[in-house]
């Protein structure tokens, strides 16, 4: 019990032993504590009236007058009151610098709640996304962005994906999408500005394409007078070796050449029809009889399920297989084994190509399906070869949503393994 | 009408059902949009695989067609909606046929889109086209925004865009004409031109159409066929 409300006890007792006193000596003394206990009663009343007004207009100037507990009441609640206030003060002035900060974001981040409503968005959002503040608050976020690939996102639930959607925005402009949970219940969908990157990257794209398409007719017209001299029988002496030299480079370019359009047309394509089902290891044995027999070329061994069929473009899958192939044999001596296999699982099919060759050290394993990537630089070289074949077997496998994993042991020798999804894969009845 | 106001139902399943179907609506006419932009992008980069694809997705907007209709039908069987709700389900019956159509007028793009390709390109690479599908476009997305946003303005912006949309149409058909008339073995190929032209005007009435059964949801009024109010202000 604090002081202050011993002192009140004390003097309310007091009061009432005073009234009871007066009253005794009256002989009443029953009356004089009611009259006492009245009065108190009284002033109690006063003063909790007068407490009720205080807290009703917020003066709490009249009530100075208040004594003792009164007074202590008041004035603790007076300091809690402008506590308080400060404290809301505080918020409201720290809550306005995250509102300023987010908004001077130059990304969108829009939160939602599990059922994908918006609950709030900075103004970034708002420009990209044409997200309109009040009106949309509630409403779900893929009903305002409809783009199907970002409903996809949504329910994907997976923060590292992300998706590139165009915005509704005149202009075209692409927003990449990635979601991120925070809190038990929310989520905030952030929406950065790609436009420039994507621009530029199909600037390459162009320019890589265009430059190879416009340096395949002058090679052409080289090439051919090369073949020419080359047949000719009135060659010096001396210039034969240069000439069929110049011959082989020239032939070599075009391959080069060749081989940076095909890339540039397997980026710019996008998911590859699933029209035609290629026979894979009918191709496997097309590839094998294409390279067998060639002299330095190593023992190639087939094992494949015939049943399986792959959907996809004969074509491309002949690309994978061919470049796989032609790699293996550059790097397997010729007492070396390379086998071929297809083989159906339950969660798709690999398409597999080992051979007991040299192998690759771990730490170049991650680069190389990068263009123009040499794990020696002399060597590859002099073996022919464009530096192009696994990056190109790269693209092609993105078109099918398939990936490539390589497996490989220096001095042991290299596995490449495509894996395909089910849903790219045929099984015939047998 | 609020977009609260489909919220506050004693039952709460028939809220979520009536949310749902409007969402699915709503995802309907994305998978729409993109068709729609696929299949203007298709005859614009003369992309013939593009096209081919987009006539080959048709089905999945069918999909969605034929799954709406039926939960449509299932709500008036077993809820028997009133007034408002009643006004969404009929304008959802509604909207998703106009989602369709425009559906099929975009595999029809892309079809010719494939077939455009193949052939001589002109010089200015189907600007006209590019230009018309674009507003056409734009108009499909401010109907399906209004339609989200129950958002009468937009509807009526809609529904007045549609004339711009036609007089583009004309001057296409006029240009297509001119062609034809200089040169009659480009005749092929123009004619095919004046079929995209033709199959985007569609898109534009289609895409007024819904915004009509917006309008209709949101105010229980039928603007078909009355023309623009007069001020251009809806008088909500």
């Amino acid at each position: 019990m604090s002081d202050a409300a011993r002192k009140f006890l004390v003097a309310v007792l007091m009061f009432l032993a005073a009234g009871a006193a007066i009253g005794w000596l009256y002989d009443r003394p029953g009356l004089g504590l009611m009259v006492a206990a009245l009065l108190a009663l009284l002033w109690q009343v006063r003063q909790l009236l007068s407490f009720d007004r205080a807290l009703r207009t917020g003066n709490f100037d009249d009530f100075r007058q208040g004594e003792g507990i009164w007074e202590q009441i008041f004035s603790r609640f007076q300091y809690e009151n402008e506590k308080a206030k400060r404290r809301k003060l505080g918020y409201r002035q720290l809550l306005r610098e995250v509102r300023k900060s987010t908004n001077a974001m130059p990304d969108g981040a829009i939160i939602l709640n599990l059922e994908n409503e918006i609950i709030a968005c900075n103004r970034a959002a708002k420009q990209l996304a044409s997200i309109k503040r009040k009106k949309d608050r509630g409403q779900r976020v893929d009903n305002i962005l409809r783009d199907p690939e970002l409903t996809r996102l949504l329910r994907a639930n997976d923060q590292s994906l992300t998706v590139e959607i165009v915005s509704p925005i005149d202009g075209g402009q692409w927003l990449n999408c990635r979601v991120v949970p925070y809190g038990l219940d929310q989520k905030l969908l952030l929406l950065r500005d790609v436009t420039e990157r994507i621009r530029l990257s199909k600037m390459r794209r162009d320019f890589v394409a265009n430059a190879s398409h416009e340096l395949r007719s002058p090679l052409t017209v080289i090439a051919g007078y090369l073949d020419s001299l080359a047949g000719g029988d009135d060659v010096p002496a001396d210039w034969v070796k240069p000439v069929s030299q110049m011959q082989g480079q020239a032939k070599r370019m075009r391959h080069i050449l060749g081989d940076m359009l095909e890339l540039s047309r397997l980026e710019s394509a996008g998911v590859a029809s699933a029209e035609d089902a290629v026979d894979v290891s009918r191709l496997l044995e097309d590839a094998r009889s294409a390279f067998e027999g060639h002299a330095d070329v190593a023992s190639i061994v087939i094992d494949a399920e015939p049943g399986a069929l792959l959907r996809g473009s004969g074509a491309e899958i002949e690309t994978v297989i061919v470049n796989l192939l032609s790699n293996a044999i550059r790097f397997t001596p010729t007492e070396g084994k390379i086998t071929l296999a297809w083989r159906v699982a339950a969660d798709g099919a690999d398409l597999i190509v080992t051979d007991t060759g040299e192998g690759i050290d771990a730490e170049h394993v991650p680069r190389l399906t990068e263009r123009f990537f040499r794990v020696d630089k002399g060597r590859a070289r002099d073996q022919g070869g464009t530096g192009l074949g696994l990056a190109i077997v790269k693209h092609v496998l993105a078109r099918y949503e398939a990936e490539l994993v390589i497996n490989s042991e220096p001095g042991e020798g290299s596995e490449f393994r495509c894996h395909f999804p089910s849903d790219r894969v045929v099984v015939a009845p047998s | 009408m609020e977009a609260s106001d489909l919220t506050d139902h004693i039952s709460r399943r028939f809220n979520k059902d009536l949310e749902d179907l409007r969402n699915q609506v709503l995802a309907m006419g994305g998978l729409v949009e993109q068709q729609l932009s696929l299949a203007i992008s298709a005859i614009v980069s003369g992309d013939s695989e593009l096209g081919l694809k987009v006539a080959e997705d048709d089905y999945k907007v069918n999909n969605f067609e034929v799954n709406i209709d039926e939960e449509c039908g299932r709500i008036l069987a077993t809820r028997a909606p009133a007034a408002g709700d009643l006004r969404l389900i009929v304008a959802i019956i509604k909207t998703i046929t106009d989602l369709e159509r425009i559906g099929d007028e975009a595999e029809k793009i892309g079809f010719l889109a494939s077939k455009l390709a193949a052939m001589d390109r002109p010089s200015n690479s189907y600007r006209e086209l590019k230009t018309l599908g674009q507003h056409v476009a734009h108009m499909v997305r401010d109907a399906m925004n209004a339609f989200a946003r129950l958002d009468v303005e937009e509807a009526w912006e809609v529904v007045r865009e549609d004339e711009q949309v036609d007089a583009e149409y004309e001057s296409i058909q006029r240009q297509c004409i001119t062609f034809m008339m200089e040169d009659p073995r480009s005749i092929k190929r123009v004619m095919n031109v004046t079929w995209c032209a033709r199959s985007l005007e569609r898109i534009g009435d289609h895409a007024k159409n819904i915004c009509e059964y917006v309008i209709y949801m949101v105010q229980g009024r039928d603007v078909r066929h009355t023309g623009l109010p007069e001020g251009t202000k809806s008088d909500s």
